[in-house]
């Protein structure tokens, strides 16, 4: 299980072929390009291309007809009919090695994410470490241990109502250093990186939700016998910016990804 | 047959080229005339080209006192003025009539009076209606709208209006390209569309459309709710440890009868440690009590999808225990999403904040009505004060080593906001001052000074042969320790009629008076009215000779009154209208100016057209210095590093100044000339 939210030895070795790339935005680009590729030849590899080829033809048979014989309403309607029973064929042929590509591509999208999708925590900015507890009388219990390049910056707020606790901290030196949290007489540690440019981060850490785990954490389970539910920090959110506009790098992957796909196809004769 | 194909082709060729060679000669002919005409031009050019290169810096700094600079220079404590008043000049600058920040900053950028530029006070009025506005800038919804439920959906976007009349010198640069930087120079929101970067300052409203309303959170009962000048104060529960209200935003004209939208956050206050954590939106952070955050992002809703506004405001956990306080300042408007027009080009305010991070936007930055309202302490105050200096100190950092070329225009805020509030704690006399803050904080207004001073340290190494270096401020400065109430002066002395049996509150701005029995009126920190007929509303007294011979009787009495205290004249100089201003605009404005003696100034209530009973009281509040006096009494500064020739240079003359030394010659309408010029 663990490989599902580590990198395996695989995404490690696609994604340190980016490694030379510093800047976000070109691993943006070059990610988009070569993932755009693979789709195309993916989806080549995997698809009855025969059979697709001949549901778009008929396709677009059906369309013509409909410009073609527009005055004649039996003929445009049975070709309504056809265009849909042939859109359907037409999905049910890319279903199959649709998902052969997506899910390769979620899965790579979860770890870039852990990348792209938040900056590490700038040297002497304050911080948000989040404890969240299963009972008051573990609330009360936690305790933090810090590194000394990390420091406490305000006592920590204990949000009753909702089993929280709140400590605000602040990195002196770049890093990555491991906050220990004590609660029932167990102690959990939560990395935090601070400075640097594209360290691989994990916002949480969490006690089952398997799910969630998979999607949004990069470390491994809390144990679940701890009282600790789970323990969070606030990384900022980071924006890639492309002629004025910033966005998250997930839409400009999208976008580019797409792009690449369809260059790709046409050059290589694949149809989609 | 080859032959004659290639015979046909060349005819061919021929037959194109015949009417080509007609083209090429005729437009070798127009480069040759385009080129001579260029070389003509690059003469003309190269005639003010020595002046096209020079380098022009401007410090504007808002309210620095010639007194107080002479003092602190003595002392030592300003070197760098000292050095700069030592090897260059040093002139007393003639302010405005009224010595007003908005009137001043508009004499300096146009070169003309408020008869020129049409602005003569903070606020201004509606002779019609009576409708009190801000004289710098008009900010409007859209005209047209229709109902849709409790929705109103406009048809059309509204607009921001500046209000100032006349050309800016920055426009005149950019006409002869001369580059040149404008920061925040008073006067100037919206900003006028220009080539070069400016920002703009004092007049910019807060994201409510007002010049500034901090909110301020309690939980305490005996707390008096609702709005107060410059701010409104909230009642809260502390349930369970924690706060949920809502920061109140910009007046929804999307919603009938526009409530303000409001976001809603939340505080969990720790149960023993004097901690609260703070959840606006998707963003939370920890402040410790005494604490201020950084700035913090918001976005009104105001219609889904298509009607959001973003502003930043600062949160100060004041208390948690045993009461919550909390302080909200004011909504900025967002630099790097702004909702109205604050930068040219309108990226600017994005790009700067990017460079020095979110900054304050609204005109007047300091928060002097949450100390006056004592919802911040003097520390508190003085804290946040110290926040504005920074981050213009930052701009500063940021710009100032781009300048290479043209004019740079860099205006301070610090020495006029902080001269109003920290005055008491540096005058005995005052009625507001305090032995005990004095000891703390007497040193205050001296510090800001002295920060002035180190900016100035980072511009004089630049400064070469080639450079001209100006240091100014608008007016100067005086104490303000007592209130003369104009209106209910010209109340009590029959000017002013008030109805029969009149119920309404005195507070209210001219509740209950019979326009048909009034004479003349105050309104605004110096402005005298007459209710001129066809002219107000319902004006009563002739215009011309019925006028004239009012106002000179006004005139002479106001000058006869005396502090009952100590004898003291009050008011020492009245300017009609109609000497002291020329232009287009010059009687649309108030038709005296009343200018009092150092140590009083108009009341905070007759301002607005209130009538509190006595016409003169102590000034007891924390505003305790000012300038809003006889002008010949609060003088501004100027100095240069090049022999000012003038021997009494005026704000006027600033203008004229800047286009001279760029070899540009002031329009017809400026009134002063250069400063290096003799007269």
């Amino acid at each position: 299980m663990t490989a599902l939210y580590n990198p395996t030895a695989g995404y490690a070795a696609a994604l340190a072929a980016f490694s030379w790339l510093t800047s976000p935005l070109a691993i943006v680009i070059a990610l988009s390009l070569v993932v755009g590729l693979l789709m195309v030849v993916l989806f080549g590899y995997t698809s009855d291309q025969k059979a697709i080829g001949i549901a778009k033809d008929q396709l677009k048979a059906h369309l013509l007809a409909v410009r073609l014989y527009r005055d004649q309403i039996p003929v445009v309607m049975g070709s309504y009919g056809k265009i849909l029973r042939g859109t359907g064929r037409y999905l049910k042929l890319a279903f199959k090695p649709l998902l052969y590509v997506i899910v390769p591509i979620t899965l790579l999208m979860v770890q870039v994410d852990r990348y792209l999708g938040q900056t590490p925590i700038a040297v002497n900015a304050p911080f948000l470490l989040t404890v969240h507890t299963t009972t008051g009388e573990a609330l009360n219990d936690a305790a933090l241990e810090l590194p000394p390049e990390i420091t406490m910056t305000a006592p920590p707020v204990h949000v009753v109502a909702e089993n929280e606790v709140v400590w605000r901290l602040a990195g002196a030196k770049g890093g990555r250093y491991a906050l220990k949290i004590g609660a029932g007489g167990q102690s959990v540690e939560k990395a935090v990186c601070v400075g640097g440019d594209l360290p691989r981060i994990s916002t949480v850490r969490l006690r089952g939700k398997f799910w969630e785990r998979m999607f949004s954490s990069a470390e491994p389970a809390i144990p679940g016998d701890s009282p600790i539910e789970s323990i969070s920090i606030n990384y900022p959110d980071r924006d890639i910016a492309v002629a004025g506009y910033e966005m998250n790098w997930i839409w400009m992957f999208f976008v580019l990804s797409m792009v690449a796909g369809f260059v790709f196809k046409e050059l290589l004769g694949i149809q989609i | 047959m080859a032959h004659r194909e290639a015979g046909a082709d060349y005819l061919q060729i021929l037959v194109v080229t015949a009417p080509f060679r007609k083209r090429v000669r005729l437009v070798c002919l127009l480069a040759l005339c385009a080129s001579g005409l260029s070389f003509l031009l690059s003469c003309q050019r190269a005639h003010g080209g020595a002046a096209r290169s020079k380098k022009m810096i401007i410090l504007g700094v808002d309210g620095l006192d010639p007194d107080l600079l002479t003092k602190f220079m003595a002392e030592g404590k300003m070197p760098n003025f000292a050095r700069l008043a030592g090897e260059g000049s040093f002139r007393r600058l003639t302010t405005s009539i009224p010595p007003q920040s908005p009137v001043a900053w508009s004499n300096l950028i146009t070169g003309m009076n408020a008869g020129g530029h049409g602005i003569f006070d903070f606020i201004h009025r509606d002779p019609k209606t009576f409708q009190l506005y801000f004289s710098t800038s008009k900010v409007e919804g859209p005209k047209h709208s229709f109902h849709l439920g409790s929705w109103v959906i406009p048809l059309g976007s509204g607009s921001a209006e500046q209000l100032r009349h006349g050309k800016a010198f920055w426009e005149i640069l950019d006409e002869q390209s001369v580059p040149n930087y404008v920061y925040r120079i008073p006067a100037n929101f919206p900003p006028i569309t220009a080539k070069g970067k400016t920002l703009s300052g004092m007049g910019t409203p807060d994201l409510r459309g007002t010049y500034g309303t901090f909110t301020f959170y309690t939980d305490d009962p005996t707390a008096a709710v609702g709005a107060i000048e410059g701010g409104e104060i909230v009642q809260v529960d502390v349930k369970n440890n924690r706060v949920t209200t809502n920061l109140i935003g910009p007046d929804n004209s999307f919603r009938k009868n526009s409530p303000p939208a409001t976001e809603p956050f939340t505080v969990d206050v720790d149960p023993l440690e004097p901690v609260a954590r703070i959840g606006l939106q998707d963003q939370q952070f920890v402040l410790k009590e005494g604490e201020w955050s950084g700035w913090v992002p918001v976005e009104f809703q105001l219609m889904p999808v298509i009607g959001n506004v973003k502003g930043i405001c600062r949160f100060y956990l004041k208390q948690t225990h045993p009461r919550f306080q909390l302080y909200v300042s004011p909504i900025n408007i967002d630099p790097e999403n702004p909702a109205l027009p604050i930068s040219t080009p309108t990226s600017y305010s994005k790009d700067l904040a990017k460079q020095i991070g979110e900054f304050h936007t609204q005109g007047i930055a300091e928060d002097t009505k949450a100390l006056t309202a004592g919802v911040l302490d003097d520390k508190e105050y003085l804290e946040q004060a110290h926040t504005v200096l920074a981050e213009h100190r930052r701009a500063f950092d940021v710009e100032f080593p781009k300048f290479h070329q043209g004019l740079f225009f860099f205006y301070f805020s610090s020495l006029d906001l902080n001269g109003h509030m920290m005055w008491r704690l540096t005058d005995p006399q005052s009625p507001a001052y305090d032995a005990a803050l004095a000891a703390q904080y007497g040193g205050a207004l001296e510090e800001f000074y002295e920060q002035i001073d180190q900016v100035l340290g980072e511009v004089l190494p630049k400064v070469d042969n080639n450079t001209t270096l100006l240091v100014l401020s608008d007016h100067g400065f005086a104490p303000y320790r007592h209130s003369f109430n104009l209106n209910t002066w010209l109340l009590n002395h029959g000017y002013i009629t008030r109805k029969e049996g009149a119920s309404g509150d005195p507070n209210e701005p001219f509740s209950d008076v019979d326009w048909s029995r009034t004479r003349a009126y105050g309104l605004g920190l110096n402005g005298l009215y007459l209710n001129i007929r066809g002219r107000e509303r319902e004006g009563i007294v002739e215009p011309g000779a019925q006028a004239d011979a009012l106002l000179s009787e006004i005139r002479q009495k106001l000058l006869d009154v005396r502090d009952p205290k100590d004898g003291s004249q009050v008011i020492t100089r009245i300017d009609f209208a109609s000497e002291a201003y020329q232009g287009p605009y010059a009687r649309t404005g108030p038709d005296a100016l009343v200018g009092y003696n150092r140590g009083y100034r108009a009341g905070w209530k007759t301002i607005l057209g209130a009538f509190p009973p006595d016409v003169l009281e102590d000034n007891t509040n924390a505003w305790s210095g000012d300038h809003c006096m006889d002008f010949t009494k609060v003088p501004g500064v100027l100095l240069s590093n090049r022999k000012i020739a003038a021997q009494a240079p005026a704000l006027t003359d600033i203008a004229p100044t800047i286009l001279s030394e760029f070899g540009i010659a002031k329009t017809k309408d400026m009134m002063g000339q250069s400063v290096f010029q003799s007269r």
